[in-house]
C-alpha cells in the first residue's frame, strides 16, 4: 500500500534512527528532532522505537492512504481529522482505503510525528533512513516531501488499540526549561544561568535554534580552534546571540561553547518554536546522570526499546 | 607532554575532550581510541580529540577512568601510518572564481599562489562543518586570505578553498565562506563506496595540476 502527500506543510521529512559513528567525517546524527515523540508514535503502532516515521513541522498537513492501515500521531498538539471526523493524538487510529488524514496547525511546539503500523519505505544511507536534506542523505530521495509524493508502506501489521500514558505526553507550552551543564567555555561564577529568561528567534531549523537574551560577554568571543560539538550545545556568536544545536547541526564548531543541554532533556529541542521563552537550569554532572536515569525509567515502562 | 598527561575535560554530560594540542599525536590518539570500539564517536578537533560515551551504560567517572587507561596505552601505540593522497586539480577561471581577486589582494601573480599550494605537503587536520569537508594544514601562512564577507549559498563539490594557513576541500556541494581558488578533478565523496569519504583525519594530501602525472 502507499501513503500519498496531499499537503506536506512547512517541512515534512522521513526520520528514523540517528546516523551514528560518522561525526569524525562531518556527518551529523540527524534523526527525529524530538526522538521521544517519534518513539511514542512507533510504540502505538507496534514498531521499533526508531522505525521510519514522518516528521511534520508546524502543520497543517494532509495525507491520503490507498488501503486500510493503523497510524498514530504524537508530538506538538494539533487537531487531527480522518475524512473530517475529529481524532485524538496519542491513540492508535484506524484508517480505511481512500481515507484522508488532515492535521491542523500545531498550537504549541513545532513537530508532529506520524507513524504507520508497517514499514515506511525510505532510502538507507550510512546505516540510517533519516533524511538529511543539506547533503541529500536518506529518506525520500534525500529531500523533504512534496505534494503528490507517494511513500510505499510495506509489511503492514495489525495491533490492538493503545493510547500513550498521560504522564508521557509532553505538556508543551510556549515556555521551556532545559537542564544544562556548563560547556567548556562557561566562565566560572560570572554568569547567573538560572535567573535569566531567553527567547527563541525566528531562525530555527533542524540544524539549530537561535536564542536571544542576556548571555555573558565572553573574552575572545570570536572563533576558537574548531572542536567537536553535539546536539544540545549552546554556542555564543560574536553578535552575542546563542545558537543551540539540533540533530542536523554541524559536527564541529568554533564559537565559545557556553552550555550543554543534558542528555535527558535533549529530546525537547525539537519542540522549540520561534517566540517561545526559554530558561536554563544549571545542574551538576551527578544531577544530570540522576535526571537521565529517572526519565529513562519512566519511559522504559512504556517503550522498552527507546534510549534518550 | 605524552598521552597519559593530557588534560581531559567534560564536554557536556556525555562526552569527554582530550586536550592534546595541534600536533600529529592527535591523529594517532584518535586512531587508538577509535580502535578500542568502545566510544559512540571519536572526533578530532584542531587541538583536541573528543569521545562520546553512552551515559545509559556508564557514568562519566567510569568513562573518564577508561579513557585515562587508553591514554596510557596510547603512549606505546605506534605512530599512525599516514595514508597519502595525490589529487588532481584545476585552478582559476570558473573552477576557482576567487583566485584572481586573491592574487590582486596579495599583490602576487596567481601562478605563484598555485605553486605555493602545489608544493605544500598538506595534512587533513579534521573533517567537519559539513559532511566530508576537510580542513588541511601545512600551507605557508604567507598567503593571507580571509573568509568571504558574504558566504556563498552554493559551492560545487570538489571546490578548493583557501584561508590563511589552511586549505579547505568541499566533499559535497553546499554553502561555503572560503575564497575558492580551484576544483579537484576526483570526487571526495562516493555514495556507493563502503566508506563514502575519501579523506580521513591525519591523511596526507598533495595537489597536482590536472593533466600532469
Amino acid at each position: 500500500m502507499s501513503l500519498r502527500v496531499i499537503d506536506p506543510g512547512v517541512q515534512c521529512t522521513v526520520q528514523a534512527t540517528p546516523r551514528r559513528g560518522y561525526r569524525n567525517a562531518g556527518v551529523p546524527y540527524g534523526g527525529a528532532a524530538d526522538p521521544l515523540s517519534m518513539a511514542l508514535a512507533n510504540r502505538l503502532c507496534g514498531n521499533p522505537a526508531e522505525a521510519a516515521c514522518l516528521e511534520i513541522a508546524y502543520g497543517p498537513a494532509s495525507f491520503a492512504f490507498d488501503a486500510p492501515v493503523q497510524v498514530a500521531l504524537t508530538g506538538a498538539p494539533a487537531s487531527a481529522r480522518v475524512n473530517g471526523a475529529a481524532q485524538d493524538m496519542h491513540e492508535l487510529l484506524e484508517i480505511g482505503a481512500g481515507d484522508v488524514l488532515d492535521i491542523g496547525a500545531a498550537a504549541s511546539g513545532t513537530r508532529l510525528y506520524l507513524a504507520v503500523a508497517g514499514e515506511m519505505a525510505a532510502d538507507s544511507f550510512l546505516g540510517s533512513q533519516s533524511t538529511y536534506v543539506p547533503a541529500r542523505f536518506g529518506g525520500h530521495q534525500g529531500r523533504a516531501l512534496a505534494k503528490g509524493d507517494t511513500l510505499a508502506i510495506e509489511n503492514i501489521h495489525r495491533i490492538p488499540f493503545a493510547s500513550t500514558p498521560v504522564e508521557l505526553r509532553l505538556p508543551l507550552s510556549h515556555s521551556f526549561a532545559l537542564r544544562v551543564v556548563p560547556g567548556p567555555d562557561c566562565p566560572e561564577g560570572a554568569f547567573d544561568v538560572n535567573s535569566s529568561v531567553y527567547q527563541v528567534t525566528h531562525r530555527l531549523s533542524r540544524m539549530g535554534a537561535e536564542i536571544e537574551g542576556p548571555f555573558p560577554s565572553l573574552a575572545g568571543a570570536g572563533l576558537k580552534p574548531s572542536a567537536a560539538v553535539f546536539p544540545g550545545a549552546l554556542q555564543v556568536t560574536p553578535q552575542g546571540l546563542g545558537y543551540l544545536l539540533l540533530p542536523d547541526g554541524q559536527t564541529t564548531g568554533g564559537y565559545p561553547h557556553l552550555l550543554q543541554v543534558i542528555r535527558a532533556d535533549r529530546h525537547l529541542l525539537g519542540q522549540l518554536r520561534p517566540g517561545d521563552s526559554l530558561r536554563f537550569l544549571l545542574r551538576s554532572q551527578a544531577e544530570a546522570e540522576a535526571a537521565l536515569r529517572a526519565k529513562q525509567a519512566l519511559i522504559a515502562a512504556w517503550v522498552a526499546d527507546f534510549r534518550l | 607532554m605524552t598521552a597519559p598527561e593530557f588534560p581531559v575535560i567534560a564536554l557536556g554530560d556525555d562526552a569527554l575532550t582530550v586536550l592534546c594540542g595541534p600536533s600529529d599525536i592527535r591523529h594517532t590518539l584518535a586512531h587508538h581510541l577509535a580502535r578500542d570500539q568502545s566510544w559512540i564517536e571519536v572526533v578530532p578537533g584542531k587541538r583536541d580529540v573528543t569521545v562520546a560515551f553512552d551515559p545509559h551504560a556508564e557514568s562519566m567517572a567510569l568513562a573518564m577512568s577508561r579513557l585515562r587507561r587508553l591514554l596510557e596505552s596510547a603512549a606505546s601505540s605506534p605512530a599512525l601510518a599516514r595514508q597519502m593522497h595525490t589529487l588532481a586539480a584545476v585552478f582559476g577561471g570558473e573552477d576557482g572564481p576567487d583566485l584572481a581577486a586573491l592574487a590582486e589582494t596579495l599583490g602576487i601573480p596567481a601562478a605563484q599562489i598555485i605553486d605555493e599550494v602545489l608544493q605544500s605537503p598538506l595534512t587533513v587536520d579534521m573533517l567537519g562543518f559539513t559532511p566530508g569537508f576537510a580542513y588541511l594544514s601545512g600551507l605557508s601562512p604567507m598567503l593571507l586570505a580571509e573568509r568571504l564577507a558574504k558566504p556563498r549559498v552554493r559551492v560545487p563539490a570538489g571546490s578548493i578553498g583557501l584561508i590563511t594557513g589552511q586549505v579547505g576541500l568541499y566533499a559535497l556541494e553546499g554553502p561555503g565562506g572560503w575564497p575558492i581558488i580551484g576544483r579537484l578533478q576526483v570526487p571526495l565523496f562516493d555514495r556507493a563506496a563502503p566508506n563514502p569519504f575519501r579523506l580521513a583525519p591525519g591523511d596526507g594530501v598533495v595537489l597536482r595540476p590536472s593533466g600532469t602525472l
